[in-house]
């Protein structure tokens, strides 16, 4: 028993160093990939690529199943990004709420029998309108078919443009984030094959007509700890990864693709629960098998606002779903692993999501059980025991603030003072019990995947800019 | 068997964790100064600019006109150029070569020039776009020198520059070096900067598109397309007959721009060109004429075997068509049922699809009878599974 328990805390050692090395990487890679952005941005005039007779246009899909809270200000904020030439496509799957009606009425919409043909598979299509007040804006009326993926796959079908630009239909896009994004492509027009940008917390601002007017952090903790985990993914996570060309994912909320890419790949995988890192690995995969030099980015200024959970019970569901979602996508791909033609992709991208990203709420649970017995055991001191916890914790709030001065370097959008002292107080809160509900939630996730029989679930919807009460 | 937790905390664990304890204090410390730091410089540094900013609006015109004094204050210097090149890239005509004068006259131009020429990396860079911006045609030899640097970063950035000058002037040195292939640069960052330099003499491009062969001619072709005006129309005829598609694809998209009786025959050919694209670009550029002439030709292309070619004529002829129903009537005796659903389709995408169906029954005829219910079985056929098609979404809201 007791050589079982030395041996797994060994294990455990040597996993908690490993990851922690890594993130020390990513942190350190995340750094000079901004620096080395920032002073890229003072040579481009986004003017330039609106103007521009030669900038691609793009079609914008946005799903939406049962988004009345907030689909018209999501579509009137897409209607006023600058942007030379968009297609924006809203597709309605199956919402059994005023989503299509709202639609209806805001934008005028009128049906109208448009060429349909379908490329890629998704369920039928009732209906398509155009509008009277937008000739840019075209929705699909289709038959929920119980996923994103599908509903965007419908898009898809109807979209003309070279490149498709996903959002979410509780998200704001700021106004020049496609033409920020649009020039990462434009640096390089044949290699960059998908490129993402950062996906930031929307509660406690204020939005008007379609425009977030102010930004401010939420009264709420379960929010703002939201705010540094997604900091944290995106200026740390992606910006890393993203700079050594190893993205594994793009959000589903904000990502821009060329579109004959996601056709040749089949489009979005219908059954997929995380469809986005699902198209992202695929991308990957189809790309390496061709040997075919490409960029998958990710820029960190182009912003998109988006709704985050705001009650325990909608955000343990999300986690959940994205520890299906991940573990879904590795699984299905797991013949990548360690494959010559899948070069970076295969040894070191996605050994690192087994290891670190799905293995990691298991692997934490029984550290939490063996470290804590082996104490009660009397086979682990227990001065080092604390020594080690302290470590732990203050390694962790230091990756975390390290997020918080990326933003500040980059963005900076939390103008007051006493925003950015919330901000990092929280990063020295959100180790407990914060990380290990977080944990017990993705264990959970696990359990419904290997369970089966979970369909999607969504979480509650609020309107833009409505103030939580507590 | 001893734990490397074990092992560690018997080897030294008051100095290793202790030590790696204190690394990470430290850094969170150096983090959270750097925070506090970097906001009390930023709010200090703009509160002193904006304060300038207003003085410096306040006092615009004598500061333009009279000795620059201003130059050898830092943030003044800063401010009025920032101020000035704003100005300059909205200014047009005497005003644009005042301000330009009062750049010259203060130094703040040979400043820009220096510091393009000696700087190194990003502040390089920054230099060369500032450059740019002051559309003085003295900044060409610096930006000309950095189009041949190392890295690709201050080419781009040089290009940039070029471009935000906008003087054909500037086009010559990239023309050159691009078509004997020494520059080296993301053809869309080329392309916007040729085609803002060559907006206003498109003639500059011409000797080098003859000249240059492969991919680069291709992409001077493509400038042309955006840039060329009505007098042009004998250089594109040359190129309509091409052996690049891209070329004849470019040429159909110029001929857009010049007399629509000269470019109705290239047009017609390009028309039922060999590549899709090439078509394409025909069918949108007779759309874009939008004479009557072009009809019986965008009705061929009702038929093309390209989709995209199919919905552009459409769109043409929605553009081009002054009575409808006769359109309609020649589409559906054509007996192509790909052109007839594609033209109900672009008239649904207008709203005109009804309307017109309306106009049609009142006009009434057993022709007009067998037209209606011709279009009503393409419109039936448009993809839309009809047994999906609920009844509430059939009417108009």
């Amino acid at each position: 028993m007791i050589e079982l328990l030395q041996l797994s805390n060994s294990a455990l050692f040597v996993y908690y160093v490993l990851s922690n090395l890594f993130y020390l990487a990513l942190l350190i890679t995340a750094f000079v990939a901004t620096a080395r952005h920032r002073h890229r941005l003072m040579s481009l005039r986004l003017e330039t690529l609106e103007l521009s007779p030669f900038t691609p246009p793009i079609s914008i899909l946005i799903a939406a199943h049962n988004e009345a809270a907030t689909i018209v200000e999501n579509v009137a904020a897409v209607q006023a990004l600058d942007y030379p030439s968009l297609e924006i496509i809203v597709i309605n799957d199956g919402s059994t709420d005023d989503t299509l009606p709202l639609l209806r009425s805001s934008c005028q919409l009128r049906p109208a029998s448009l060429l349909y043909v379908p490329q890629v598979a998704s369920a039928p299509v009732r209906a398509i309108y155009t509008s009277a007040a937008d000739e840019r804006l075209i929705v699909l009326d289709k038959i929920g078919a119980g996923t994103k993926a599908d509903a965007i796959n419908a898009g898809l079908n109807a979209a003309t443009s070279p490149f498709v630009c996903v959002i979410d239909a509780d998200s704001i896009l700021e106004k020049d984030a496609l033409l920020r994004l649009m020039a990462e492509v434009f640096s390089d027009p044949l290699g960059v094959v998908a490129v993402g940008g950062i996906i930031r917390v929307l509660n406690g601002s204020a939005v008007s007509q379609g425009r977030v007017s102010e930004i401010r952090l939420s009264g709420r903790a379960l929010e703002v700890l939201q705010v540094i985990e997604y900091l944290r993914a995106f200026l740390i996570g992606r910006e890393g990864w993203g700079n050594v060309d190893m993205l594994p994912l793009i959000s589903g909320a904000f990502g821009i693709f060329r579109r004959d890419i996601v056709l040749a790949v089949g489009g979005y995988r219908a059954a997929a629960i995380g469809e986005d890192i699902d198209l992202v690995v695929r991308m990957h995969r189809w790309l390496m098998e061709r040997r075919q030099g490409y960029r998958i980015s990710f820029v960190p200024e182009p912003t998109c606002w988006t709704m985050v959970p705001s009650s325990l019970k909608d955000l343990g569901k999300q986690r959940a779903r994205w520890q299906r979602g991940l573990l879904d996508v590795l699984w299905q791909n797991r013949d990548m692993l360690f494959r010559r033609p899948y070069g970076r992709v295969g040894w070191v991208m996605l050994p690192y999501l087994w290891v670190f990203e799905l293995a990691a709420p298991v692997v934490e649970t029984i550290g939490y059980c063996t470290i804590l017995l082996a104490a009660v055991l009397g086979v682990l001191s227990q001065a080092f025991l604390v020594q080690f916890a302290i470590f732990g914790y203050a390694f962790a709030t230091l990756i975390s603030i390290g997020a918080v001065v990326q933003e500040e370097v980059t963005l900076r959008r939390y103008g007051h003072w006493t925003e950015v002292a919330r901000l990092l107080l929280y990063c020295f809160a959100e180790h407990f019990p914060y990380r290990q509900m977080n944990m017990l939630w993705r264990l959970r996730g696990m359990w419904q995947h290997f369970r089966g029989g979970v369909m999607w679930e969504q979480a509650e919807r609020k309107r833009f800019g409505a103030e939580v009460k507590a | 068997m001893v734990s490397a937790f074990e092992a560690l905390s018997q080897a030294a664990p008051a100095e290793i964790l202790l030590k790696a304890i204190l690394v990470c204090v430290a850094g969170i410390s150096v983090l959270l100064s750097f925070i506090v730091l970097r906001r009390w410089l930023r709010a200090r540094y703009f509160a002193r600019r904006d304060r300038q900013i207003v003085y410096t609006r306040q006092h615009w015109e004598e500061l333009i006109s009279a000795p620059p004094a201003w130059r050898f204050q830092p943030l003044a210097g800063e401010v009025m150029e920032t101020l000035l090149l704003d100005s300059i890239e909205v200014s047009q005509g005497e005003e644009l070569a005042r301000l330009v004068e009062c750049l010259r006259g203060s130094g703040l131009l040979d400043k820009r020039i220096r510091e393009a020429r000696s700087r190194k990396r990003w502040r390089r860079r920054q230099a060369l776009v500032m450059l740019g911006r002051t559309r003085a045609v003295e900044a060409i030899p610096a930006l000309t020198d950095a189009l041949e640097a190392g890295d690709m970063e201050t080419r781009i950035a040089a290009v940039r520059g070029m471009g935000k000058l906008a003087l054909p002037e500037a086009a010559a040195p990239m023309l050159l070096l691009f078509c004997q292939e020494r520059l080296s640069v993301p053809w869309t960052v080329l392309k916007n900067a040729l085609w803002a330099c060559c907006s206003s003499r498109p003639q500059v491009l011409l000797p080098h598109l003859r000249a240059a062969a492969g991919l680069p001619r291709e992409l001077l072709a493509r400038v042309l397309a955006e840039v060329a005006d009505a007098g042009m129309g004998d250089e594109l005829l040359a190129l309509v007959s091409d052996r690049s598609a891209e070329i004849r694809a470019a040429a159909a998209r110029a001929l857009a721009r010049v007399d629509p009786q000269l470019a109705l025959p290239p047009l017609s050919q390009l028309a039922g060109d060999g590549e899709w694209f090439v078509r394409l670009r025909a069918v949108i550029s007779l759309g874009f004429l939008g004479i009557g002439e072009a009809v019986p030709i965008l009705i061929r292309c009702l038929g093309d075997r390209n989709r995209q070619v199919r919905q552009r004529a459409a769109w043409g002829l929605m553009r081009s068509a002054k009575d409808m129903p006769d359109i309609l009537r020649r589409v559906v005796e054509a007996g192509d049922n790909y052109g007839v659903q594609v033209m109900v389709a672009e008239l649904e995408r207008c709203a005109r699809f009804a309307p017109l169906l309306d106009q049609m029954r009142q006009s009434g005829g057993s022709q007009a009878g067998r037209l209606i219910s011709s279009l009503l079985q393409a419109r039936a056929k448009l993809g839309l599974d009809p047994e999906l098609a609920r009844p509430q979404y059939a009417s108009a809201p």
